[in-house]
C-alpha cells in the first residue's frame, strides 16, 4: 500500500475537535478499554495512527469510526492526553461533510462560519412564504385560544384544505425530503466505499426484505435499547440524556405523522379536524410528554458537554454544539409557543412560532451534514457490521 | 611506630546474646595475647568514649569485634595515625547463622559452631592488627598541575573552559586548523532547558570565542599528540604537526615473545627509529592529567545493501543531511531510517546510542520548517529520548508533517525520479510503501579509539588503551560505575570518544571529565589513590633484589602502571597505580605488597584460623571475598538473616586479581578443606572495579587446579565464583552448595601434617 499523508485532512481533524491526535504514541491503552476493540482489530489505536498519518480513505471507510459511541473510556485513560474519543468524533464530523450531498450545503453546515447562512436560508424561505401567503393576521386573544397558530400563513377560503397547512407542508415536506434524500446519497456512498474496502462483492445480495429483517431491524432494536451506549464507562451519564431525547424524537415523529394524516388527508373530508388538538387527546399527551422529555434530555446533554469541557478538557466544537443548540431551539420554541397560546399572548406567540418553524426546518435541512447525521450513518454502520459478518459476505 | 594494642568486643545487635563474650575475650587475651574489653554498645557515644579513653592512655592499634567494616565507619575512625581493624562478628557470624528449618531440631553443637567462628574472626583481626603498618603517602618531587585537553571540539572546549574556570592551566590541542570540531557542521542543537521543546542555536561559536579569550588556556591547532610518557602529576607530552611522523611518536607494543625474536634477529623492531618509551622529552610539555576528547567518526553504512547507501542516489547519512540542512537544501519528502536490520533484528545502527533517535526528530523538523507541505517519516524500531528529551520527542511528534511508525525497513530503491521505501510490520497494520525525495540513514558515531591509538601513550603495555575489543572500542573502564575513568589512570574521556552522545550530554560529560582530571592532580598531590580506592594512601612496594624479571606484573596490571627497564625489571609508577594489588597476586616471588595488605599479612590471617582435626562437622573453608561487590552482598545476606554454613571463613581482598596463589597453598597446607574466590563477573558484562582482576584470577585458578592435582588433592577443592552486588540472595546457596561438595569429598588428607 502506498501511503500519501493528507496534511489538509490532519488540519481539518485538529480544527474539528481532534487537536490532540498527534499526541498518540500507540500504547493501545484505548484498545484495552474500548468495548468495540476486537482481537486483530485494535480499535481505536489503529485509527489514531491513521489519523496521525492523514490517511483519510482508511478512516472514512472504517465502520468502527461510526460505531463509536464516544463513551469516553479511551480518552479518560489515555496516558498521553491524545483523547481518541474526541479524535473519532472529529473524524465522524469530517465524514458527514465528506459524504454529504450536495457538497456546497454539506460544506456550509460544517463550520460556525456557515451559521448565519444556515439560519438565513429557512428565515428567508419562511418569510417569503409568509409574504406570499398574505402575511399573518394575528388573532385576538379570544380567537387565539381556539385557532392557535393556524392563521400564521393567513386563512384559506377552501375549508377542506387549510392554507396554513398547505404552506407548512410546502416548506417542511420538501425540506425533510431533501434532507432524507441527501442522507440517502451519503449513506449510499459510504456503503459502497466500505464494501469496497472490506472486499465485499455483489455475488450474493440480500433482498430488501432480507436486508431489513436481518440487518436493519436488529440494528434499530439495538440502537433503541441503547445496548452499546450502556457499555460506556466515563460518559455513561450521556445515556440519561440521549435515551429520553431519542424517545422524544420518536414520539414527536409519531405525533407529526398523525398530524399530517389528520390535517392533510382526513382534514380534507372533515374540515373540523383542523386546529390544535385538545389537551387530553392521546396524541397531544404524547406530544407534550415528548416535549418535556426532549427538554430534559437536552439539558442533561448540555450539562454533560459543559462538564466534559471543564473536567476532561474536551475541545468545544461547532459540530457538537450546533446540535445541542438546534434541539434546544426546537424544544424551547415549540413548548414556548404552546405555553404562550395557553397564556393568551398572540403577538409574542406568533414570533416564537415563526422561530419554531425556522428551527424545525433547519433540523430537517441539515440532518445529513451535522451531528444529527449519526442517526443515519451510525445505523448504516450497525447494519454494515452485521452484513459484513453475515453469510452473504463470508460465503465468498 | 610502637604499637599498643587493645581489642574491644561489642555486645550490641544480638552479638552478646548469641556469643559467650567472656570466653571470646579469653581467646583474644590468651591465644593472641592482646588486652580485650567488652562493651554493651560500642558505636554509641559511651562506647566511643570507652575506646578513646584507652587511646588517650597510649593505645594506637584498635581491634573492634562488632559489625561489618562497611558500616559505622566514622564511629570507629580514630584518626589517620591510628590503626583500626574490624572483625565482622555481626553480619558474618551471628546474623548468618544457619537456623534450623521448621520442625527441625537445632544442631546440638550450634552454639559451639558459632563460638568457634567468632573466635576465628577475632584471631584473624588480631593477626591483621599485628601485621599491618601505617601507610606513608607517595609524594612526587615536582607536581605539574596543568591539564592537557586532547581535541578542540565541543567536549574539549568545554573541558578546557571548565578546568580553567576552576583555576587550572590548560593546554588544548586540536588536529584541525581551527577549533570547533564536528559541531561546526550542525545547524541547530537540542533544547537544553524547560520547556525542552524547541531547537536552539548551536553553542559552538560562542564557546570557541570564550576559550580563545581565556588567558589560562593555551591553544595549539594543527597539532596532535606524538606521545605521552610519564605518569599522573608528571606526564611528559610531545606535540607534533598533525599527520606527520616524528622520532617521538609513541612506540608500538612489543610483547615478551616479540622482544625475544627481535633480540635474536628473527623479527624487525617495529619501533626502530623511535625514541625509547621510557625516555623523557626535555622539549615536551609537563602536565598533571589528560582529558581525552578526540571525538568520533561517522560509521560506514554502505554494508547495508538493501538501504542503498553508496549505490542509490539521495540516500545519505544523518551527518550528511545535517550539512545539507545547514546549507538550506532540505527536500520536502524525507524518510529517516533508524534501524538497518529489516526483519532480521530490531537493532539500531551500531554506535548510535540514543543520539540518532533525537537527531531524526531534529532533522524531521527541518523538513517541515523549510517546506510548507514538508513530510518527514521516521521509521524506527526504537525511539530513545532519555530524560527531559521525552518532551522534545512529544513536541516533534505533535507536528502535522512528522509521521512516526515502528517498522522493519526492507528496501530503498529508485522509483519514478524519487525513492521508494518499503516498510513492513508497521503500526499502521499493513506493509507500506513511501514515495520520498531523500532517505536519511541513522549512522552511528564510532569513537576515534576504535580505529586509532589516539592517546599515544609511551607505556610498556603499548600506546593504545588495552582490551578495546571487549569494550567495543571505547576507552572507559566501566561505563556505568566509572564513566570518566579510562583504563589509564590520569586520562579521562569525554564526549563522542566516550559514548555516542548529544551536544548537551557532551557538555555535561566534559565538565565531569575536567573535574576528574583536577581530582586526579589533587589526589597525586596528597599521595593517595584515585577512584575506586579514592583516598587510599598505600601503594605497592617492590623488593627488587628478589625480582626474577618474569614480567607478570608488568603484563597483568590492568592500568599499565608498570614500565620496565631493558632487563625487564619493573619500573613502578605509583601515581598510575589504582591499588588493586593485581601485581601482588601475579608475583610468583611474592615480593610485592602494601603496608596494610600483603602476602604475609593475609597468609598469617589464614594460618590464624583454628583447623580442628578429624571432625567432619568442623571442616574449614576459606573464602577470599572481593571487597567491592561480594563483601557487601554477604553483609546484605546477613542483614536478611540468610544462613551460611558455619565452616566457612571470609577474608576480604581488594580485588580477586590480588589473590596470590600462595594463599591457597597456605590454606591447604594449614589443613583447610577448600577455598573459594568470590568476585565480580568478567567478560562482556564485566563488573570488576579494576576491569581485569576477576578474569585474571580465574586464569590463575586453572593453573592452581593442576598444582593441587599433582599434590594429590582434588582440584575441585578450589573454585572461583562470579557474583554481583545484587546476588545477596544467591550467595548463601552458592557457598552452602560448595560446602556440601567439600563434605562429600571428605576432609583434606594432609590435615595435621
Amino acid at each position: 500500500m502506498i501511503v500519501q499523508p493528507d496534511l489538509e485532512f490532519i488540519k481539518s481533524l485538529k480544527e474539528a475537535g481532534g487537536d490532540t491526535l498527534k499526541k498518540c504514541y500507540q500504547c493501545a491503552t484505548c484498545s484495552v478499554m474500548c468495548p468495540l476493540s476486537k482481537e486483530g482489530k485494535p480499535f481505536p489505536r489503529k485509527e489514531m495512527i491513521w489519523a496521525q498519518w492523514g490517511m483519510k480513505d482508511q478512516l472514512l471507510n472504517d465502520p468502527d469510526v461510526f460505531l463509536c459511541h464516544q463513551c469516553g473510556d479511551c480518552t479518560a485513560n489515555c496516558p498521553r492526553g491524545a483523547k481518541p474519543g474526541d479524535v473519532l468524533s472529529a473524524i465522524r464530523s469530517y465524514a458527514y461533510t465528506f459524504y454529504g450531498w450536495p457538497k456546497p450545503l454539506a460544506k456550509l453546515a460544517s463550520s460556525a462560519k456557515g451559521l448565519p447562512m444556515m439560519i438565513g436560508i429557512p428565515v428567508v424561505i419562511i418569510f417569503i412564504m409568509w409574504l406570499l401567503a398574505g402575511a399573518t393576521h394575528i388573532p385576538s386573544k379570544e380567537q387565539f385560544a381556539n385557532i392557535g397558530y393556524t392563521n400564521f400563513f393567513g386563512h384559506w377560503e377552501f375549508k377542506w384544505y387549510a392554507k396554513n397547512i398547505f404552506f407548512i407542508v410546502l416548506i417542511m415536506v420538501p425540506s425533510l425530503g431533501l434532507g432524507l434524500f441527501s442522507a440517502f446519497m451519503g449513506v449510499k456512498k459510504m456503503w459502497s466505499t466500505m464494501a469496497k474496502q472490506a472486499g465485499v462483492t455483489n455475488s450474493f445480495r440480500p433482498s430488501a426484505v432480507q436486508f431489513t429483517k436481518e440487518f436493519l431491524w436488529p440494528s434499530l432494536v439495538e440502537i433503541i435499547k441503547h445496548n452499546r451506549f450502556n457499555e460506556c464507562g466515563t460518559h455513561l451519564d450521556r445515556v440519561r440524556g440521549h435515551l429520553p431525547l431519542m424517545l422524544s424524537f420518536i414520539g414527536l415523529f409519531i405525533v407529526t405523522l398523525w398530524s399530517l394524516l389528520k390535517q392533510d388527508v382526513l382534514g380534507l373530508i372533515w374540515p373540523s379536524l383542523h386546529g390544535p388538538l385538545p389537551l387530553m387527546d392521546p396524541f397531544k399527551l404524547l406530544a407534550n410528554v415528548s416535549a418535556i422529555a426532549l427538554l430534559f434530555g437536552i439539558v442533561v446533554l448540555w450539562n454533560n458537554r459543559k462538564k466534559a469541557e471543564a473536567e476532561l478538557d474536551t475541545q468545544a466544537t461547532f459540530y457538537d454544539w450546533f446540535l445541542i443548540w438546534e434541539i434546544t431551539a426546537v424544544g424551547v420554541t415549540g413548548l414556548g409557543a404552546e405555553l404562550l397560546r395557553w397564556g393568551g399572548m398572540p403577538t409574542l406567540g406568533y414570533i416564537i412560532y415563526f422561530l419554531h418553524l425556522v428551527s424545525v426546518m433547519m433540523l430537517f435541512l441539515y440532518l445529513p451534514y451535522t451531528k444529527l447525521a449519526h442517526l443515519v450513518y451510525r445505523t448504516t454502520a450497525y447494519a454494515f457490521e452485521k452484513y459484513r459478518e453475515s453469510q452473504f459476505v463470508k460465503a465468498e | 611506630m610502637d604499637k599498643k594494642y587493645c581489642a574491644y568486643i561489642c555486645a550490641g545487635c544480638g552479638i552478646g546474646d548469641a556469643l559467650d563474650l567472656e570466653a571470646l575475650s579469653g581467646v583474644v587475651s590468651g591465644e593472641m595475647s592482646m588486652e580485650c574489653k567488652t562493651h554493651e554498645y560500642l558505636c554509641g557515644a559511651e562506647g566511643r568514649a570507652f575506646i578513646e579513653k584507652d587511646i588517650a592512655d597510649g593505645v594506637n592499634t584498635v581491634v573492634i569485634g562488632a559489625c561489618s567494616p562497611r558500616v559505622m565507619t566514622s564511629e570507629f575512625n580514630f584518626g589517620d595515625d591510628k590503626i583500626t581493624v574490624r572483625a565482622n562478628l555481626r553480619e558474618h557470624v551471628v546474623w548468618t547463622e544457619v537456623k534450623p528449618g521448621e520442625g527441625e531440631e537445632p544442631n546440638a553443637e550450634a552454639a559451639e559452631f558459632l563460638a568457634e567462628s567468632a573466635a576465628d574472626y577475632m584471631r584473624m583481626a588480631c593477626t591483621r592488627a599485628k601485621k599491618t603498618l601505617l601507610p606513608e603517602p607517595y609524594q612526587l618531587e615536582v607536581l605539574n598541575k596543568k591539564i592537557l585537553v586532547m581535541g578542540g571540539g565541543l567536549a574539549g572546549l568545554t573541558a578546557a573552559k571548565e578546568a580553567a574556570a576552576a583555576g587550572y592551566e590548560v593546554l588544548l590541542v586540536e588536529k584541525e586548523d581551527k577549533l570547533g570540531g564536528k559541531a561546526l557542521g550542525w545547524r541547530k542543537s537540542f533544547p537544553t532547558g524547560a520547556p525542552w521543546t524547541d531547537l536552539e542555536e548551536n553553542p559552538i561559536h560562542a564557546l570557541i570565542a570564550e576559550v580563545e579569550g581565556d588567558a589560562r588556556i593555551s591553544v595549539e591547532t594543527g597539532k596532535e599528540v606524538a606521545r605521552i610518557s610519564g605518569a599522573p602529576g608528571q606526564f611528559n607530552v610531545t606535540l607534533k604537526s598533525a599527520g606527520t611522523r616524528t622520532e617521538w611518536d609513541a612506540p608500538s607494543r612489543v610483547t615478551v615473545d616479540e622482544r625475544e625474536k627481535i633480540e635474536k634477529g628473527e623479527m624487525e623492531d617495529p619501533n626502530a627509529g623511535f625514541v625509547d618509551y621510557t625516555k623523557i622529552n626535555p622539549d615536551g610539555v609537563m602536565v598533571g592529567s589528560v582529558v581525552l576528547a578526540t571525538g568520533w567518526k561517522p560509521a560506514d553504512v554502505s554494508q547495508y545493501e538493501h538501504l542503498g547507501y553508496g549505490s542509490v542516489k539521495n540516500v545519505v547519512t544523518n551527518a550528511e543531511f545535517e550539512r545539507l540542512a545547514k546549507e538550506g537544501k532540505v527536500p520536502a519528502n524525507v524518510a529517516f531510517v533508524q534501524s538497518p536490520g529489516g526483519k532480521e533484528d530490531d537493532k539500531d545502527f551500531p554506535y548510535c546510542n540514543s543520539v540518532t533517535s533525537m537527531v531524526a526528530l531534529k532533522q524531521a523538523q527541518y523538513v517541515t520548517e523549510d517546506n510548507a507541505d514538508g513530510k518527514a517519516y521516521i521509521l524506527y524500531q526504537h525511539m530513545r529520548t532519555p530524560g527531559s528529551m521525552e518532551l522534545f520527542y512529544k513536541n516533534a511528534q505533535n507536528r502535522d508533517g512528522i509521521f512516526l511508525t515502528k517498522g522493519s525497513v526492507m528496501k530503498v530503491e529508485e522509483a519514478g525520479g524519487g525513492l521508494k521505501v518499503a516498510v513492513e510490520d508497521t503500526l499502521l497494520g499493513e506493509d507500506i510503501d513511501l514515495n520520498v525525495d531523500m532517505v536519511v540513514l541513522a549512522a552511528g558515531m564510532e569513537p576515534t579509539t576504535l580505529h586509532q591509538n589516539t592517546i599515544n601513550l609511551a607505556y610498556r603495555q603499548g600506546p593504545a588503551f588495552n582490551d578495546l575489543g571487549l569494550f567495543d572500542g571505547y576507552a572507559d573502564s566501566h561505563f556505568i560505575c566509572f564513566p570518566y575513568e579510562t583504563r589509564r589512570t590520569g586520562v579521562y574521556a569525554a564526549g563522542g570518544v566516550r559514548k555516542a552522545e548529544t551536544m548537551e550530554e557532551a557538555v555535561d560529560d566534559a565538565t565531569g571529565a575536567a573535574l576528574k582530571a583536577i581530582q586526579c592532580i589533587e589526589s597525586v598531590d596528597r599521595g593517595v589513590s584515585v577512584h575506586p580506592r579514592s583516598g587510599d594512601a598505600t601503594y605497592p612496594d617492590f623488593f627488587m633484589q628478589r625480582c626474577t624479571q618474569c614480567k607478570r606484573c608488568t603484563e597483568e596490571c590492568p592500568f599499565g602502571a608498570l614500565d620496565d627497564d631493558e632487563k625487564g625489571t619493573p619500573l613502578p609508577n605509583p601515581t598510575r597505580c589504582r591499588r588493586c594489588g593485581t601485581c601482588m597476586g601475579a608475583c610468583p616471588e611474592r615480593i610485592i605488597g602494601f603496608k596494610d595488605y600483603n602476602i604475609d599479612l593475609i597468609g598469617s590471617m589464614i594460618k590464624a584460623v583454628e583447623v580442628p582435626e578429624d571432625d567432619d562437622d568442623r571442616l574449614r573453608i576459606v573464602i577470599f571475598v572481593c571487597e567491592n561487590d561480594a563483601y557487601p552482598a554477604i553483609d546484605m545476606a546477613g542483614m536478611r538473616r540468610n544462613g551460611i554454613n558455619h565452616m566457612v571463613r571470609f577474608i576480604p581482598v581488594r580485588c580477586l586479581g590480588s589473590v596470590n596463589m600462595a594463599w591457597i597453598r597456605d590454606a591447604m597446607s594449614a589443613g583447610m578443606d577448600g577455598a573459594m574466590l568470590l568476585g565480580c563477573s568478567y567478560g562482556d558484562d564485566y563488573q570488576c572495579h579494576f576491569v581485569k582482576g576477576s578474569e585474571i584470577a580465574s586464569k590463575r585458578m586453572e593453573n592452581i587446579g593442576d598444582t593441587l592435582s599433582t599434590l594429590g588433592l582434588e582440584s575441585e577443592r578450589v573454585v572461583a565464583e562470579q557474583v554481583a552486588i545484587t546476588d545477596y540472595d544467591k550467595i548463601p546457596q552458592i557457598i552452602n552448595d560448595f560446602v556440601d561438595e567439600i563434605v562429600e569429598m571428605g576432609p583434606n588428607p594432609f590435615k595435621g601434617f
